[in-house]
């Protein structure tokens, strides 16, 4: 029931008007602005209930300009899906968070505050006061956050062993389309993390790994480059498709005469300076080659264009040239191959060329489509993720999929600290938490029971995704974990047999796993403590 | 027949009388009504969308007055004295409308029963300036002689603060960090001298204090990438200056007759940006910022020369920085080397590091360190966006503590004291006087009752008590919100400045007066409205 906004009457009976357009203002007051926010935030969550764990489903969106995209990551179907609701927007929001700082668990964290905002809803109905729900919540999710780190193991990271990166990495695959080549993809992107690494500090510079993708071939041909990859090609057809021992000299200069900023205008009059103006040109070019011939280079790249006769000009020189280079892959190469970007031609010297032993031209089947593929680096710390697939789809949702595998691997670098998959975790913090429930005193206690419950949400889903009797086998592992005191007991989604994730080597990050039960509290608190909403009316325009 | 004399223009909407001050008044308890569940700690937040579709959520008593739009002429004062609480002490902006609507209401029935609207006027005057004088009478000065005490009473004000917002739960973590950034700040505590930045993702845990600047890294061009990211004692150069070739004047046009002038005009224009480069390398500058573009061509040429540099910096960033380093704002090279001493800034460390999926440019351990930049995290964008109003009422509560180190009990005693004070008065004033300081003495009960209310708890029964315990005198009664009791809010360290308190009053009795001061409402309508309009929409075109 939608209440009237605020009301109040004159000595004659007629209402005054407080606030502007007050007639058409929509207002949501108390309870009935819990139970909508609620009832809106379950919606959200219930959409992305399927697609969790490796039996879950895909959804397929079309954009209104009729762009399809088949996904099963969490943050880009809720970001696709164009939440008009505001507290569906908070929930879009919380993916995308989520996404930012750890990459993976997108859906999870979603499922998970959906569950909590259902629960929450049965409080309210006994009449526990919103904030109070709210506080309970923050107190198991601490517990909740504890017990985690109890759990949790260290993780051996030794660079010469590199297997048990591989299975975390696998863990997160394995709910993708692409958990056909699971183990490829998985060893793609640990061997990508470990070359951009920085183990000193523990961090990994995202932007030295490009990921790649190109329609045809198979998901199987997917490679990893350890360098740059342009979608470019030499500028003249017959200059070589492959150079050996490359010195490359980068340029942001065009091949041309350099003309000045400046508003300019060249006043002639008669021949004999039109014939100067040529010889001028034809000067500069040679002059240009030359200097780059100087400096010893034997391949260049340039930002911008330069015209045929240029180009002609290079290639009677020797000199290969790619023309029309993005600004990021200029950048790209220099790192790669230790060069430095020169601006003009007259600062080209031998010390500023970048190195690379294998510089080839790809093809691709029957198309004329060819990459340019820079390899053996001097300095190759980029590399390049090169996905190949049977249709566009695919290869995006690939490389979304290998984005989540390489902020996965990239967190075990960060912290390598890791908790059991499959519903585990989630599974022995219920268990403590409704434990520890039972020594609060005041009304909390029953949040906090709340908040256990909620967190089975996720094993239910994994198992009713995975076509098993959910609460028959939650609660089957619920007891086992209980009796052999071991956490590590989770759903078995594939039917291997076993339930113990540690031999099934399903692997989740500990800080991913503490970002999930962080955030998802935090947003639930949010949309509890609100208990007004006003909405504007038809717009008067 | 009399010709009928026409005074206001057609339309003119005017009311006036006993009953234009009782519309007046209810219009005014509308308002308080929309914003009293936002009190206190178990208070709720209000989400508002505007027309635009911006939603907001917020507990802040100033912004939710400000998006509601208040169009009635008496309510846009109680919209007034909110802002005007807000800019001057930053907090208790929502009671002191609490208060306002409350007095009003009290005095409406004395309206009703024919009382002059000017000694109810002179009476709470009378009230007022007793009240005042009592807050100043018992308000407790603490000590601010030992350090450590006075941060321990900064803290309690800013804990009471954040107490009945959205990060109630992590009030201790963020009181603490308040208080640093505060004593940061030099004599004149300047707000804007405390930066504060918003990362999605992350737990508010995860918020940090930077004792020095902070801020986004900025778009940049090729080249960025291999500009060296960590210095230590760099010297820092703040430019308002276009490291960019260029066209040096708009509409210069050059007009050449001579091939041969074109190379030296292309050299000149080069020569400019090389010798301002030049003058920075030389000068021994490490890390250079700039509110104009720095291109590509000094990208690069920073970046082989091992220093960084961020273009289109925000002025107040760069102003911020100026005050944390040292230095000056350089409008021009010339002469740099010669004034470096005065002109340019330097700090211990400078550090591009990843938060969250954003990059940031610390500079720490400025030596004239007068600035503090705060970086928060949190779940959605809304939930930081109110975790910073939150802050900011802390910070500017903290600030007001820091020159006034007098305080008062919150959580209600304070009125609780004053309500007995001037009801043991009125028994002791002749005349009509009496009824109304009576009134006004019931009127600040209202704060106490709301937050009983907002609580869920029997607000009468809580009263009643506190009743009992001042009449004892116990002056420092409260309410105590989680045990559902009384208690000595002084020693449960429920804190607030004392100068909060008497603006509040302050304020909320002067609205009041001027509210019932006024008989008479003239609405002049706007000016034949329909060709307006069509001139707004023309305008809109």
């Amino acid at each position: 029931m939608p209440s009237v906004g605020t009301l109040a009457f004159d000595e004659f009976g007629r209402p005054v008007i407080i606030l502007k357009g007050q007639d058409s203002k929509k207002r949501l007051f108390g309870i009935e602005a819990h139970k909508s926010h609620i009832l809106a935030g379950k919606a959200v969550a219930d959409t992305l209930k399927t697609s969790l764990g490796p039996r879950g489903m895909d959804k397929c969106m079309v954009s209104p300009d009729g762009d399809i995209t088949i996904t099963n990551d969490g943050a880009t179907i809720l970001s696709m899906m164009h939440v008009e609701n505001e507290i569906g927007k908070l929930l879009v929001q919380l993916s995308k968070s989520q996404d930012d700082e750890i990459g993976d668990g997108t859906t999870g964290v979603v499922v998970l505050a959906g569950a909590l905002l259902e629960h929450a809803e049965a409080l309210l109905d006994k009449g526990i006061h919103p904030i109070r729900i709210a506080d309970g919540y923050e107190l198991a999710a601490k517990i909740a956050l504890e017990h985690l780190d109890k759990i949790a193991e260290a993780y051996p990271l030794d660079l010469a062993k590199l297997d048990p990166l591989v299975n975390t990495a696998m863990t997160t695959l394995g709910s993708k389309i692409v958990n056909r080549c699971q183990r490829q993809m998985a060893e793609i992107a640990v061997n990508a993390i470990m070359n951009v690494a920085d183990m000193e500090r523990r961090d990994v510079n995202f932007e030295l790994i490009k990921v790649q993708g190109k329609v045809g071939g198979r998901l199987e041909d997917t490679l990893l480059v350890k360098g740059v990859v342009v979608d470019k090609t030499f500028s003249h057809p017959q200059m070589p498709k492959e150079v050996r021992n490359a010195k490359i000299a980068i340029l942001t200069c065009p091949f041309e005469p350099p003309k000045p900023k400046t508003k300019h205008k060249l006043d002639i009059t008669n021949v004999e300076d039109y014939k100067k103006l040529r010889e001028y040109e034809k000067e500069k070019f040679t002059e240009m080659i030359k200097s780059i011939k100087d400096s010893g280079a034997n391949l260049v790249i340039c930002q911008w264009g330069f015209d045929d006769e240029a180009n002609h000009l290079l290639l009677s020189h020797d000199l290969p040239a790619v023309r029309w280079v993005g600004g990021p892959e200029i950048e790209l190469i220099a790192i790669a191959t230790g060069g430095r970007i020169v601006p003009r031609f007259q600062e080209l010297t031998a010390e500023k060329l970048g190195h690379a032993g294998h510089i080839r031209e790809l093809d691709f089947g029957t198309t004329s489509d060819h990459m340019l593929c820079i390899e053996e680096c001097k300095k190759s710390n980029t590399c390049t993720i090169f996905v190949r697939g049977g249709n566009k789809m695919v290869v995006e949702e690939a490389k979304r999929a290998l984005h989540d595998a390489l902020c996965v691997v990239r967190n075990l670098v960060r912290d390598n600290r890791i908790v059991y998959g499959g519903g585990a975790s989630e599974i022995s913090c219920a268990i403590e938490v409704a434990k520890e429930a039972n020594k609060i005193a005041t009304i909390e206690q029953y949040a906090i029971r709340a908040f256990a419950d909620a967190l089975e949400s996720v094993p239910l889903a994994l198992a009713e995704n995975s076509g098993y009797s959910p609460i028959k086998t939650v609660s089957d592992i619920k007891a086992q974990q209980i009796g052999q005191n071991n956490p590590r007991l989770g759903i078995d989604c594939l039917n291997k047999g076993t339930c113990d994730m540690k031999e099934q080597s399903v692997i989740e990050t500990l800080i991913g796993k503490r970002q999930q039960i962080s955030l998802a509290t935090q947003l639930v608190r949010m949309i509890l403590k609100i208990d007004d909403i006003r909405l504007p009316g038809e717009s008067e325009e | 027949m009399q010709p009928m004399i026409i005074i206001l223009k057609d339309g003119t909407d005017s009311a006036q009388g006993k009953s234009q001050v009782l519309s007046n008044i209810s219009a005014c308890q509308a308002v308080a009504e929309a914003i009293r569940t936002t009190l206190g700690p178990r208070g709720m937040d209000k989400l508002i969308v505007d027309n635009r579709g911006k939603a907001t959520i917020s507990n802040d008593g100033a912004t939710i007055l400000k998006l509601l739009e208040v169009i009635h002429p008496a309510a846009r004062t109680l919209v007034d004295i909110a802002k005007s609480q807000d800019a001057e002490v930053g907090d208790g902006t929502t009671s002191v409308v609490l208060l306002t609507g409350e007095l009003l209401k009290n005095a409406r029935t004395f309206i009703e029963d024919g009382m002059h609207p000017t000694i109810i006027i002179r009476a709470i005057r009378k009230a007022t300036a007793l009240a005042i004088k009592k807050i100043k009478e018992i308000a407790v000065n603490v000590k601010a002689d030992d350090a450590k005490e006075h941060r321990a009473l900064l803290e309690k004000c800013a804990q009471t603060t954040l107490s009945s917002k959205l990060i109630a739960r992590q009030r201790e973590f963020f009181s603490k960090m308040v208080v640093d950034a505060v004593l940061m700040l030099d004599e004149l505590l300047p707000l804007n001298m405390i930066g504060i930045k918003k990362v999605t993702g992350g737990s508010l845990e995860e918020s940090r204090i930077v004792a020095g600047v902070a801020f986004k890294k900025t778009f940049s061009y090729a080249g960025f990438e291999m500009q060296q990211k960590k210095l230590l004692k760099p010297k820092i150069a703040l430019l308002n200056i276009e490291l960019e070739l260029k066209a040096e004047r708009d509409n210069a046009e050059i007009r050449l007759d001579n091939v041969t002038e074109y190379q030296k005009i292309v050299d000149a224009e080069w020569s400019i940006l090389y010798s301002k480069l030049d003058k920075l390398h030389k000068a021994g500058v490490k890390v250079v910022l700039s509110k104009l573009p720095i291109g590509d061509v000094a990208t690069q040429y920073f970046a082989d020369r091992d220093m960084f540099c961020a273009g289109r910096v925000q002025e107040d960033d760069l102003r911020r920085t100026q005050k944390a380093c040292g230095g000056a704002i350089i409008t021009t090279v010339e002469n740099l080397e010669d004034q470096s001493q005065q002109v340019l800034g330097t700090c211990e460390v400078f550090e591009e590091m990843q938060i969250g999926s954003e990059r940031y440019n610390l500079f720490s351990g400025c030596p004239k360190a007068k600035t503090a930049t705060m970086i928060l995290r949190g779940g959605a964008e809304q939930f930081i966006d109110e975790v910073e109003r939150s802050l900011h009422d802390a910070i500017m509560i903290v600030r007001r503590a820091v020159k006034n180190d007098s305080i008062v009990a919150g959580g209600g005693a304070i009125e609780m004291a004053l309500s007995r004070t001037l009801r043991d008065y009125s028994r002791t004033v002749p005349g009509k006087e009496q009824l109304i300081i009576a009134a006004y003495a019931k009127s600040f009960e209202i704060i106490p009752r709301q937050l009983c209310e907002n609580a869920g708890f029997d607000a009468t029964n809580i009263l009643n008590k506190l009743r009992q315990k001042h009449t004892e005198n116990n002056i420092w009664f409260g309410g105590d919100i989680l045990h559902e009791d009384v208690s000595d809010n002084l020693v449960a360290a429920v804190w607030e400045p004392a100068v909060v308190k008497i603006n509040a009053i302050t304020a909320a009795s002067e609205a009041a007066c001027l509210i019932l001061s006024v008989d008479e409402t003239i609405k002049v309508p706007k000016s034949s409205a329909e060709p307006s309009n069509a001139a707004k929409a023309m305008n809109m075109d």
